[in-house]
């Protein structure tokens, strides 16, 4: 274990812990966006910067990244310098998406006004790139992002319907402003400008995965027949019968 | 033949001397071939001496030899030929040129006055580039073989010493090469200034099965060739320097990154990979010591931010080439997550050096900090440019008036870039300074890889300024919220500036919005984009100030921000100005002066640069807001 001071709180953890983590276990909030507990950390959004002390010199750095892998590190969650910095990131985001609820509160929280230029339409995309990594992470890597700059974008390849996207929402789950939308009628669900047929509970009737989602996990679409839940209480359901015949 | 003991290469080495000589020395011209020569046709002079010799019955390389050589560094006077013996120069040669040439210098032992150098300010002919003084102040360390060899053959290289470091080396331990490394002080010469062999002993003493070692050569920065010409004119110092590394700390493969758009580079790096190969100089076991290493050519695809170390080993693990946060070094988990050893092109061609003649010798040149040479590319306003290596420490004043030969037109100096677009603008009363990786970054700009933009009286520092915000906005990856949002935001500022709509605070909001991207942006890139802003700032302020308030631009380069007036005094009626006037908005009888009919003119800026009097300057407009 490894002793760090955050805050005048001094944390024993495991080498190799971020700073982030280490805060929150010594209950010191810091704000995150691209951060989420599922995903690899990628430490782009620049929102969770802090104050680092190490041999002697200090710098802003990202605690979402930053290891504690050495005895001796010191860190400060709440100065003039890692306000500002937040500030600025805050400012920087809200500018073009204005509209973000989750930037409205943190906006509010540090006292910043967005204050969108006129010629740039509003967005609700950060680039956090949580969706990108949570579909890479399910090894579907239907998303990615194209272009660069100012003009970086989450996308399928070519804005085209992707043939790996499996429909599983998994990139709207993650995604911290509610930019990535979908729509769902009649059994079907489309997102990403790809159209998927869904199965269909043959118990509760509830519509429960895409058929790609099934193939995907390697179940046969022909065969599962319930949805998760009504496959999980009829086998409890068939447990119980089997126990008593013994 | 392949080379299987640092004896071997000694013995060849000396057997190519032999034959080079040939009892007299043989009439032999040198042709640069480097890129900007190449361009002004180079290859077609090397062609006409070739032909003008088979025409006099002159068996080539028996009684005449034609060489194309790397870069000799003085691109503008391109193309360049030397002959020897004499080392006698001749500039801006022409095919039709060769015959005389010939006739009268090769054959006849004199000189071609009209194709001598001539200085600018003196009028006087120089007879051999050391007499110039473009060279004369230069201190060619590293260039020493550029434009003295043919860097397509590499039994060339080895007779003017090449390999020679190396197989010192292989006499040594690879942990003392690093001491011999950490004790020279050598600074990565990407712009960085990182201590080398502090790099490669944190590599060597990482923990991994595998350790690579990489040169970059994905140079970016505008006005920037020195990677470019070092890779084409003498590619074997650059292995050669790598295969030291790898020794150094246990690698057993390398890449070489290059840009796509040096397909010259390329072609000589791999070509001298190739024949080092042949030689046994790379490969296995090589110089019979045991040691394999294998090299690749990686190219870039022109991404600016590929030139940053972590987005560059992306690129070549075949990702997008995007930094990642680098808060463990790639020392310790670098390419592939194995611990790496990047150095530019120009540090690697410093280590046989090094290692041959010893930290002492190195560190005889430079200041204490900062030892050895670095190498610029001198371009913009001044009147000698191309590729300079200088001693660091030498002064500003020495490389811009000395070597460079001053501003063009012997117009005042305004600023130096240095730095590219991570450095920052140095004003006049910087000039004494000496350029050494920590005086520059003190003075708020920095080496960055050797760029030196020269300026004059009609340069707008805030225009600048946009130039180069424009150039970084068009390059960020976009990864991290400051540079992709923040550059956008400063780019915004500038241009409302440069273009008539700026308002009072401007500055204070462009000052706020560079300290925070610098603070937080994730790479070395974002770090220091906002420095030609910053920089500009603290040494320019008046003008952000005329740019914001005033709506007016002193150096008469943003449109519609300025009247351009004509100086009775001065003008002479030369009519100049005039004739440069698309819109016809100059009037004026020969020999009296002229007049500006300010209904007409559109501040496009062409009088002001056409006037050979310096009669006409911008002034403020009366009626602005």
């Amino acid at each position: 274990m490894i002793d760090i001071l955050i805050d005048g709180q001094t944390v024993s953890v495991e080498p190799g812990t971020t700073v982030l983590e280490a805060a929150r276990l010594a209950g010191i909030r810091i704000p995150t966006l691209c951060d989420h507990e599922g995903l690899a950390p990628e430490g782009n959004c620049r929102l969770c910067s802090v104050e680092v002390t190490e041999r002697g010199r200090t710098r802003v750095a990202m605690s979402c990244m930053y290891p504690v892998n050495r005895e001796g590190i010191e860190v400060r969650t709440d100065t003039d310098r890692v306000r500002t910095a937040r500030r600025f990131v805050l400012q920087m985001l809200a500018d073009r998406n204005p509209n973000a609820p989750v930037l409205q509160e943190l906006c509010a929280e540090y006292g910043v006004t967005p204050a969108p230029a006129a010629e740039i339409e509003p967005e609700l995309c950060i680039r956090c790139g949580r969706c990108v990594r949570a579909c890479e992470t399910n090894g579907t890597s239907a998303l990615s992002f194209a272009g660069r700059g100012w003009g970086r974008e989450v996308t399928p390849p070519f804005h085209e319907a992707s043939p790996d996207c499996i429909g599983c929402l998994s990139c709207a789950d993650v995604c911290p402003t509610g930019r990535i939308t979908w729509e769902e009628k009649n059994g079907k669900r489309t997102i990403w400008g790809k159209t998927f047929d869904l199965a269909e509970c043959e118990n509760c009737h509830e519509f429960y995965a895409t058929v790609e989602q099934l193939l995907v996990a390697g179940a046969d679409p022909e065969s599962a027949r319930l949805c998760p839940r009504c496959r999980r209480i009829a086998q409890q359901e068939r447990l119980r019968l089997g126990s008593r015949k013994d | 033949m392949k080379l299987n003991s640092p004896q071997a290469l000694e013995e060849w080495k000396a057997s190519l001397a032999e034959t080079g000589k040939a009892g007299v020395s043989l009439p032999r011209v040198r042709v640069c071939a480097g890129t900007g020569c190449l361009a002004n046709g180079s290859a077609k002079v090397k062609a006409a001496f070739e032909a003008e010799a088979a025409a006099r019955g002159m068996a080539l390389g028996i009684d005449f030899a034609a060489e194309s050589t790397g870069c000799h560094g003085f691109c503008e006077r391109g193309p360049l030929v030397v002959i020897e013996p004499g080392e006698i120069l001749y500039e801006k040669v022409k095919p039709e040129d060769v015959r005389e040439i010939f006739e009268k210098t090769l054959l006849g032992k004199e000189i071609v006055s009209r194709l001598q150098y001539r200085d600018p300010n003196t009028k006087k002919a120089a007879r051999t580039a050391g007499e110039i003084p473009f060279y004369a102040r230069q201190e060619r360390l590293v260039l020493e073989r550029c434009g003295e060899v043919n860097p397509f053959e590499i039994a060339d290289a080895v007779r003017h010493g090449a390999y020679l470091g190396l197989a010192r080396a292989l006499s040594l331990e690879p942990a003392e090469i690093v001491s011999i490394v950490k004790e020279s002080g050598l600074r990565g010469r990407g712009g960085g200034g990182f201590p080398t062999g502090a790099k490669w002993e944190s590599a060597s003493k990482a923990s991994g099965r595998h350790r690579f070692v990489i040169a970059n050569g994905d140079e970016g920065d505008p006005g920037a060739f020195m990677d470019r010409s070092l890779m084409e004119g003498d590619p074997h110092s650059v292995l050669e320097g790598m295969i030291i590394g790898a020794y150094a700390v246990g690698a057993r493969k390398g890449f070489l990154y290059v840009r796509a758009e040096y397909p010259l580079a390329v072609k000589a790096l791999q070509e001298a990979i190739r024949q080092a190969k042949e030689r046994g100089l790379l490969g296995r076991d090589i110089l019979g010591s045991g040691l394999d290493f294998d090299l690749e050519v990686c190219r870039g695809g022109g991404a600016f931010v590929c030139g940053e170390s972590s987005a560059l080993m992306a690129s070549i693990e075949g990702r997008a080439g995007e930094p990642r946060v680098k808060y463990i070094r790639s020392t310790e988990r670098g390419l592939w997550n194995c611990p790496t050893v990047l150095n530019n092109v120009e540090t690697w061609a410093n280590v046989p050096r090094i290692v041959l003649n010893g930290p002492a010798w190195f560190r005889s040149m430079g200041t204490e900090k900062s030892p050895g040479t670095k190498i610029f590319s001198l371009v913009g306003k001044v009147k000698n440019s191309g590729l300079v290596e200088i001693p660091m420490g030498t002064t500003l004043r020495t490389i811009i008036e000395d070597i460079g030969g001053g501003v063009l037109k012997n117009r005042a100096f305004k600023a130096v870039q240095t730095g590219g677009p991570s450095g920052g603008c140095l004003p006049a009363s910087a000039l004494d300074l000496p350029v050494d990786f920590d005086a520059l970054v003190a003075s708020g700009s920095m080496m960055g890889s050797g760029g030196m933009i020269v300026m004059d009286e009609r340069t707008c520092m805030v225009d600048l300024a946009r130039y180069f915000i424009d150039f970084l906005a068009e390059e960020s990856c976009g990864k991290c919220t400051p540079c992709r949002e923040g550059l956008k935001a400063l780019q915004r500022i500038l241009r409302d500036l440069c273009s008539g709509r700026g308002r009072p605070g401007d500055g204070k909001r462009l000052e706020a919005l560079g300290k925070a991207l610098g603070d937080t942006a994730l790479c070395g890139l974002g770090q220091t984009a906002p420095n030609p802003v910053l920089s500009v700032l603290r040494h320019f302020p008046e003008e952000i100030a005329e740019h914001e308030s005033e709506h007016f631009c002193r150096a008469g380069a943003c449109k519609g921000m300025y009247w351009p007036e004509i100086d009775p005094s001065k003008c002479v009626g030369c009519g100049a100005c005039r004739k440069a006037c698309a819109a016809g908005a100059i009037r004026g009888d020969i020999r009296t002066p002229h007049v500006v009919d300010r209904s007409l003119c559109v501040t496009c800026g062409a009088c002001l640069e056409a006037c050979p009097f310096s009669a006409i300057r911008p002034v403020r407009r009366e009626a602005q807001a």
